[in-house]
């Protein structure tokens, strides 16, 4: 397993994060959630972000997966500078380049687990061919293999999370984002989503931050970043 | 195909409030079908009722519809026949009736009173007419020969105490401004259904009017079309070939149809925008709560790459769906509506004026269909578009934090 590790030395950065400033309103008060905080994540490496409940993981996380924007700092994602790009540009990057894992699983309800994992494809226009063949691939890939008609209602919360992670990986992004993925899962079922998250990553040299405040998920990373009250305390390469 | 199948999906996400929505849509669809149905159909009898009795184009003298003569006839027409002639040999001419109004008293001996008479062709006019000259009793008159031959209003017989072959004298003024009388016969009573025509009708060969008021003009020619649709076009070709003529239309001459028209216009217009505020706002209501419990799912889609514009779009589309199935139920049940009145045989009370009802049936209209359709479908869509633009423009962080 020492193959990977060797690879990402050469492999592109896909995520350089500068100096990233990020304050919020409280009230009459700024509330400073990063204090210029600089991260970068290789193709194909898994990052973990830790630190204590309202350290700034999940700022940082919105910042990275282009769904917020810093007050300070810079930015560059898949090659692309993102600072300054207009909302659909935006959104067109993150259809084309960045997977989304929720903390709450968030799959769509009326979608059943086939239709769910085939979304990111259909919003890219990928021919039904296409489609079918790569949503199946992934399902035989996560263990859902079988369960694609099912409505994620009448899924574990073990199984809807491989059904987001098939969900983020199926359109082999440059970069995913999984703000606590398992924190609603019980720690068996949890390491078995760190594994297949990390195994599906590495297999499609995706970068992956997550965020998580389980010492055994972070154990599984190949690189460990702890924040506290907004700023990056230690860098650990595993 | 995908996208319709999902907003139908999400359609059915909350079946009962959903259904609501199509119900209230169907039932404000079906209230305008119905309602305009029934105009329609007010419409459509007021008008072969009108053209009926008036004919579709009708030719006089200059100032002929003036009403302001000396004497009888003085803006009469001459030479009628000929002109009759020709344009009863024209195509899509059913026929061409020659008409005199005139009035006087009329008297059994022992009383009088006064009537309103109408010089007709009697081979043509009461043919033209149709249903409606209901005969109470006897028949059209006969040509003039002997002794002219009436038909009277059934209060006007009432009055008179004329039964059939009853004796009656008309006595008028002549064109020449002096009296006139003449002996008739009752030959038949009708009853018209508006009281006062019943109580003052004359009606009677046009030859004997002319002997009596001394004259071989007529008041009108009345032409009857063979498609009411061809009336401003034969109107236009008379005032073309007789400009010296004073030409109308039944639609001119219709005042009671011009009010019916008004009026139903405004009263089913007013109803027609109380059922688009109506379905508007049920749209609104329903997507709007969509949209909010939804929040979280749209910042999910956002996130992974969908623009504002097609999330809308989702949205729209379930506006639509709830919309068409909406207007589908409402014409099915108007439909039905229409169908069903034809076998039930309702009757609708008199309208002011008359004392005899009329039918309630609805006319069929693909075009009103048609358009309340896109109308109900149009506001769907709109109303999703209103209600879900700003759900998917809100930044996405608090969109994914919403509860
Ligand atoms: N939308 C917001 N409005 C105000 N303060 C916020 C908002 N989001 C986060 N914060 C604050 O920023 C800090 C960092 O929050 P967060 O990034 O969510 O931390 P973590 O994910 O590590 O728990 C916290 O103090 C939190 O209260
Ligand atoms: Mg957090």
């Amino acid at each position: 397993m020492n193959a990977p590790t060797i690879a990402l030395a050469a492999r592109a950065t896909t995520v350089r994060l500068t100096d990233l400033r990020k304050r919020y309103r409280v009230g009459d008060e700024w509330a400073e959630a990063l204090k210029g905080v600089s991260l970068t994540a290789a193709a194909g490496e898994m990052v973990a972000l830790t630190g204590p409940s309202g350290s700034g993981k999940s700022t940082l996380l919105n910042l990275a997966g282009l769904i917020d924007t810093q007050d300070a700092g810079t930015r560059e994602i898949a090659g692309v500078a993102v600072d300054g790009l207009d909302d659909a540009a935006l959104t067109r990057l993150r259809r084309e380049q960045v997977g989304f894992i929720f903390q709450g699983f968030n799959l769509v309800p009326v979608m059943n687990v086939a239709d769910n994992v085939e979304y990111p494809l259909l919003l890219l226009g990928r021919p039904p061919a296409e489609r079918r063949q790569k949503v199946a691939e992934m399902l035989e890939r996560t263990g859902l293999a079988g369960l694609g008609g099912r409505l994620p209602d009448g899924l574990s919360g073990g199984q809807r999370q491989r059904v987001a992670i098939a969900r983020a990986l199926v359109k082999s992004p440059s970069l995913v984002i999984a703000d606590e993925p398992t924190a609603n899962l019980d720690s068996h079922t949890a390491q078995q989503i760190v594994d297949l998250l990390r195994e599906l990553s590495h297999e499609r040299g995706a970068a992956v931050v997550v965020a998580t405040h389980d010492e055994r998920m972070s154990a599984h990373c190949d690189r460990v970043l702890r924040l506290a009250d907004g700023e990056l305390v230690t860098g650990e390469l595993q | 195909m995908k996208w319709i199948l999902f907003a139908w999906k999400n359609v059915m996400r909350n079946k009962r409030r959903s259904l609501t929505a199509m119900l209230i849509t169907a039932m404000g669809t079906a209230a305008v079908l119905i309602g305009g149905g029934f105009a329609l159909f007010t419409y459509e009898s007021l008008e072969e009722m009108t053209a009926r009795d008036s004919g579709h184009v009708v030719l006089a003298a200059a100032r002929g519809f003036d009403n302001d003569e000396d004497v009888p006839l003085q803006h009469g027409l001459s030479g009628a026949a000929a002109l009759a002639a020709q344009y009863a040999a024209q195509p899509g001419v059913r026929a061409v009736a020659p008409r005199i109004q005139f009035s006087g008293l009329v008297s059994n001996g022992d009383k009088s009173t006064v009537f309103v008479g109408s010089g007709v062709d009697p081979a043509v006019d009461f043919r033209l007419r149709g249903p409606q000259l209901d005969f109470v009793a006897g028949e059209a008159p006969g040509p003039s020969d002997a002794v002219p031959e009436v038909v009277v209003g059934d209060e006007l017989a009432k009055l008179m105490k004329a039964k059939l072959g009853a004796s009656l004298t008309l006595l008028a003024t002549t064109t020449e401004g002096n009296l006139n009388a003449v002996d008739v016969i009752v030959r038949g009573i009708v009853k018209t259904g508006v009281p006062d025509i019943d109580r003052r009708l004359v009606m009677t060969d046009i030859r004997a009017v002319q002997r009596l008021l001394l004259t071989d003009k007529v008041g009108s020619l009345a032409i009857y079309l063979k498609d009411t649709a061809q009336t401003a076009a034969l109107a236009a070709q008379v005032k073309a070939a007789h400009p010296e003529l004073a030409v109308r239309t039944w639609r001119d001459l219709a005042v009671f149809y011009q009010a019916v028209r008004a009026l139903y216009n405004r009263i089913f217009g007013i109803l027609g925008l109380i059922m688009v505020v109506i379905v508007a706002f049920a749209m609104s209501n329903t997507l709007g709560m969509a949209v909010v419990e939804r929040t979280r799912e749209i910042g999910t889609l956002r996130a992974i790459g969908t623009q504002p514009g097609e999330v809308v779009r989702n949205f729209v589309l379930e506006g639509v769906a709830i919309g068409t199935a909406g207007a589908a139920i409402g014409m099915l049940a108007a439909g039905l509506t229409t169908l069903g009145l034809i076998f039930a045989g309702l009757e609708m009370p008199p309208p002011p004026g008359r004392s005899t009802g009329y039918p309630l049936l609805l006319s069929f209209s693909a075009p009103l269909y048609l358009g309340a359709t896109l109308v109900v479908v149009a506001l769907a869509a709109a109303a999703a578009w209103f209600v879900s633009r700003r759900a998917a423009h809100k930044p996405i962080t608090e969109a994914l934090a919403h509860v």
